[in-house]
C-alpha cells in the first residue's frame, strides 16, 4: 500500500511538513520547501548492475567493491542490494532511496568545496561494509525491502535541484558505492544542468569503476577509518589497502578530495596513528589536502565506548599541524576553533565556522585576503 | 518434566531419525498422508514415546507455535507445502490450537509463490512473511559473536516456540543448507554473514537469544534434494531421496543432512563440498560453541524406511 508524503513551504522558507495517513517524521526530503509528493513503496528496481562477470563455474562475480562477492542464483552480494537473478546481476535500489535531505555542504563535511552551499543529500538502503560504529546503521545495514523507499528518477533528482536552487547534489549517509548506477546517472545528468555532485565514501571500490566515476563528480569526500590494516577487519569489515588505493586515484583525477578520520577512544586514537596518517597524507595525497578528525558518539555496536574526549581530537590536529599537513579541522565540537579555517601562511582566519554556519569567509578567487597565498579548493 | 522446564540439551548423546518413504507412486508428490506417518514415526523414534502427544509435549510449549519454512525457489524446491500440513494436522489433532500456528519465512510473496495459502487474520493457522509491515524486524540489535543483527518480530514477539523446517541442498558458498542455513530467515542482513563458507557466522545464528531460547525442533525435508547447484534451483541436479529428518539438536540434524549430500554428490560423481572450496566448517564450530553435535560418533542415529505397504522397517541411511 502506499502511503502519500506531502512537504509544503510556509512562508519565510521554515518547513511544514504533513505525513498524511503516516507517522513517519521527515527523514525523506527534509529541507526541501516548496510542494512536493511522494510515495512509498514496496517496489524495488530491477536494473542491470555495471562491473560484474559471468563465471564459467556459475553465478556472477560483482567488480564494484574489493568484496569482489560471488554470487549464485538467487542471492545477493554482501551489500545486500545488488541481486542474481539467473545469472544476471541486477541493483534493486536504482531510482528507489530511502533517505534525501537537502543539508548544508559543511554536514558532509566538505569545507573547501563551495562553502555554505546546499546540498539535496541522497542515500538508498544498503553498504559494502558494516562499521561497527555507524550512524546510519538503521539505513545502512538494512536491505532495501526493510526501508521505506520513495521512487525517484535521476532527473526526478535534478528537477528538484533546479526548483529549490540546490546547487550540489550529495550522495551520502550509506555508501554510494553500492547504489553506483543510480549515482552515476544522476551525476552525468547533473553535468548536463550545471548542478554538481559530490560522493560521501568509505573509498571502499574497486578502480575501474571509479575511474569510470571520477569524470562525474566534482568532489569526494572520503571517510578513511584508520590507518591500520587490523581495524578495516575487526571494526569496519572490509581492508584498508584499497581505500587507500582509491583516496589516490580520486586525488590524481582532479576531484577535489577531503578526508574524514573518525576517532575511536581506545580502538584508533594512538598518536603513533595519528603521526602514520599524516605521514601517509604528506607522502600521498599533499599537505594541502584538508583532514577532518571527527568526534564518535557511541551508536550502533560500540556503546559501550565513551564519546572521543575533545583532548583526543586536540592531540590528533596538534601531531597533523606540527608534521605540515595545512588544513585539519575538528569535526562534531561545535564552536571550536578548529572548525574554522585559518591561512597556513598569515594564519588568519579564512572561513569562520560555528557548526554548519559560515560567520565569515575571507578568500576571494582562492586567495587569502590577506596575505594572497593560494588556497585549495572550490570557492 | 514440566513443561516450563522443557528444553534442549545438547551436552549428552544426540539423537537423529530419518524416516524415509519408499512408496513410489508418493515419491514426486508425497500426500498429507504419508508424511503424517513418516513425522509420527519419526517422533515417536526421537523421544522414544509411543504417543505422539507425549513426543509433541516433550518439545513444544504450550503458547504459538512458529514453523519456519525456506521458500527461497518459490515453487520449485521450497518446504513441502504437504510436509507442512502434515505437521499442522498432526499438532492439531494432537490437542494443539490451530489458531495457535504461524507458517512464516521471510517474505509473503516467497511464501505465496511456494504454494503456502497467506492468512493475516487473526484465526485459523496464520501464514505470513516477516515483511508484512506490522512485523518487520526487532528494533533490538542481537550479537552472538560476530553476528549482529534485527531478528524477525514474528519469532521475538509472536511465537513461543520454534520448530525449523528447512529445506536439504547445495548452497554454493555454505556447502550445505540444512536447519542452520535457514535460520539467515530469521535475520535482516544474511547478506553479511556469506564470507568464510558461512563459517562462523551459520553457528553463531544458533546463539542469538530468540533462537537459542526458542527454537525446539528441526525437521528437514529432504524429499527431493538438490546436490549441487544450489541455493537457486537447478533440475539437473535434483534427485528423491525421500527422507524427512528430526532431531532436538540441530547441529545434529545438519550434520546427518551432510552425510547424505555428500555421499549424493559421490553418487553423481561430484567432488566433496570440501574439494569443491565449500567446506562445511560451521557444524564443527556450532559444536565448539555448544549448541549441537557435529560428532558422528556423538549422534545416535536411526533411519526407519516405510515400504510401499506402508509397513516400517529398519533403514540406511543411503
Amino acid at each position: 500500500m502506499k502511503r502519500r508524503l506531502f512537504i509544503k513551504s510556509v512562508a519565510g522558507g521554515t518547513l511544514a511538513t504533513t505525513l498524511a495517513g503516516t507517522e513517519f517524521l521527515p527523514r525523506f526530503l527534509g529541507g526541501i520547501e516548496n510542494a512536493c509528493a511522494f510515495s512509498f513503496t514496496k517496489q524495488l528496481s530491477s536494473k542491470e548492475a555495471r562491473f560484474y562477470k559471468r563465471l564459467e563455474s556459475g553465478g556472477i562475480e560483482c567488480q564494484i567493491c574489493p568484496r569482489r562477492c560471488r554470487v549464485t542464483d538467487l542471492e545477493r552480494g554482501y551489500c545486500g542490494t545488488r541481486e542474481n537473478r539467473a545469472d544476471k546481476y541486477y541493483t534493486l535500489v536504482y531510482g528507489f532511496p530511502c533517505s534525501a535531505n537537502i543539508d548544508p555542504i559543511e554536514k558532509k563535511p566538505l569545507f573547501h568545496f563551495l562553502p555554505g552551499a546546499r546540498a539535496f543529500s541522497l542515500a538508498t538502503a544498503g553498504c559494502n561494509v558494516n562499521c561497527k560504529f555507524c550512524q546510519n546503521w538503521e539505513i545502512s545495514q538494512m536491505r532495501p525491502e526493510q526501508t521505506d523507499n520513495f521512487e525517484l528518477s535521476p532527473q526526478a533528482a535534478i528537477d528538484i535541484c533546479i526548483r529549490e536552487r540546490v546547487p550540489v547534489i550529495a550522495y551520502t549517509y550509506s555508501e554510494p558505492v553500492i547504489f553506483y548506477e543510480f549515482m552515476y546517472d544522476i551525476a552525468e545528468l547533473g553535468q548536463k544542468s550545471g548542478i554538481k555532485s559530490v560522493m560521501i565514501t568509505g573509498g571502499y571500490i574497486e578502480p575501474e569503476p571509479l575511474k569510470a566515476l571520477l569524470p562525474q563528480l566534482d568532489a569526494v569526500k572520503v571517510d578513511l577509518k584508520a590507518i591500520r590494516e587490523d581495524y578495516y577487519r575487526n571494526i569496519v569489515g572490509g581492508q584498508l589497502k584499497p581505500v587507500l588505493d582509491a583516496i589516490i586515484q580520486i586525488k590524481n583525477s582532479g576531484a577535489w578530495l577531503e578526508i574524514v578520520y573518525l576517532v575511536v577512544p581506545t580502538l584508533n586514537d594512538s598518536e603513533a596513528e595519528f603521526r602514520d596518517l599524516a605521514h601517509w597524507i604528506k607522502n600521498y595525497i599533499g599537505i594541502e589536502t584538508p583532514v577532518h578528525f571527527s568526534r564518535f558518539h557511541p551508536l550502533y555496536l560500540l556503546k559501550n565506548l565513551p564519546p572521543t574526549p575533545q583532548t583526543t581530537l586536540e592531540r590528533a590536529y596538534e601531531i597533523c599541524r606540527a608534521e605540515g599537513l595545512e588544513y585539519v579541522y575538528l569535526g562534531n565540537l561545535p564552536g571550536h576553533r578548529a572548525e574554522s579555517t585559518y591561512c597556513p601562511k598569515c594564519g588568519k582566519i579564512l572561513i569562520e565556522r560555528r557548526g554548519y554556519q559560515i560567520l565569515q569567509k575571507n578568500i576571494e578567487r582562492n586567495l587569502c585576503r590577506f596575505c594572497r597565498k593560494v588556497v585549495p579548493g572550490i570557492f | 518434566m514440566t513443561d516450563q522446564t522443557i528444553s534442549i540439551v545438547y551436552d549428552s548423546m544426540s539423537r537423529v531419525v530419518v524416516v524415509r518413504s519408499e512408496r513410489p507412486s508418493e515419491a514426486k508428490s508425497p500426500s498429507v498422508g504419508v508424511f503424517m506417518t513418516m513425522l509420527e514415526v519419526g517422533l515417536n523414534e526421537l523421544t522414544g514415546m509411543v504417543q505422539v502427544t507425549d513426543a509433541i509435549k516433550k518439545y513444544i510449549p504450550p503458547g504459538v507455535i512458529g514453523l519456519k519454512v525456506n521458500c527461497l525457489t518459490r515453487q520449485y524446491n521450497s518446504t513441502s507445502v504437504a510436509l507442512v500440513e502434515a505437521l499442522i494436522a498432526l499438532l492439531v489433532r494432537n490437542g494443539r490450537d490451530e489458531n495457535d500456528i504461524i507458517i512464516w519465512d521471510r517474505t509473503s510473496n516467497e511464501l505465496d509463490g511456494a504454494g503456502f495459502k497467506l492468512n493475516l487474520s487473526s484465526f485459523g493457522v496464520r501464514a505470513f512473511g516477516t515483511d508484512v509491515s506490522r512485523f518487520g524486524y526487532s528494533r533490538e540489535i542481537y550479537s552472538s559473536g560476530e553476528v549482529n543483527s534485527l531478528v524477525s518480530r514474528i519469532l521475538t514477539e509472536e511465537i513461543k516456540s520454534l520448530i525449523n523446517l528447512p529445506v536439504l541442498k547445495d548452497h554454493s558458498i555454505a556447502g550445505l543448507s540444512g536447519g542452520l542455513k535457514n535460520l539467515y530467515g530469521v535475520i535482516n542482513n544474511p547478506n553479511k554473514y556469506h564470507d568464510s563458507n558461512c563459517d562462523p557466522f551459520a553457528a553463531q545464528v544458533l546463539g542469538i537469544a530468540p533462537v537459542k531460547e526458542k527454537l525446539k525442533l528441526t525437521i528437514i525435508d529432504a524429499f527431493r534434494i538438490q546436490y549441487n547447484g544450489g541455493p537457486g534451483f537447478d533440475s539437473r541436479y535434483l534427485t528423491e531421496y525421500g527422507g524427512i529428518i528430526l532431531s532436538d539438536d540441530p547441529v545434529a540434524a545438519d550434520t546427518v543432512a551432510l552425510q547424505i549430500l555428500e555421499h549424493l554428490r559421490a553418487a553423481h560423481n561430484l567432488p566433496s563440498l570440501e574439494k569443491s572450496g565449500r567446506p562445511v566448517r560451521y557444524l564443527a564450530t556450532a559444536e565448539r560453541l555448544k549448541y549441537g553435535t557435529a560428532d558422528v560418533k556423538n549422534i545416535q542415529l536411526n533411519v526407519k524406511t516405510m515400504d510401499s505397504q506402508g509397513a516400517l522397517h529398519e533403514g540406511s541411511l543411503f
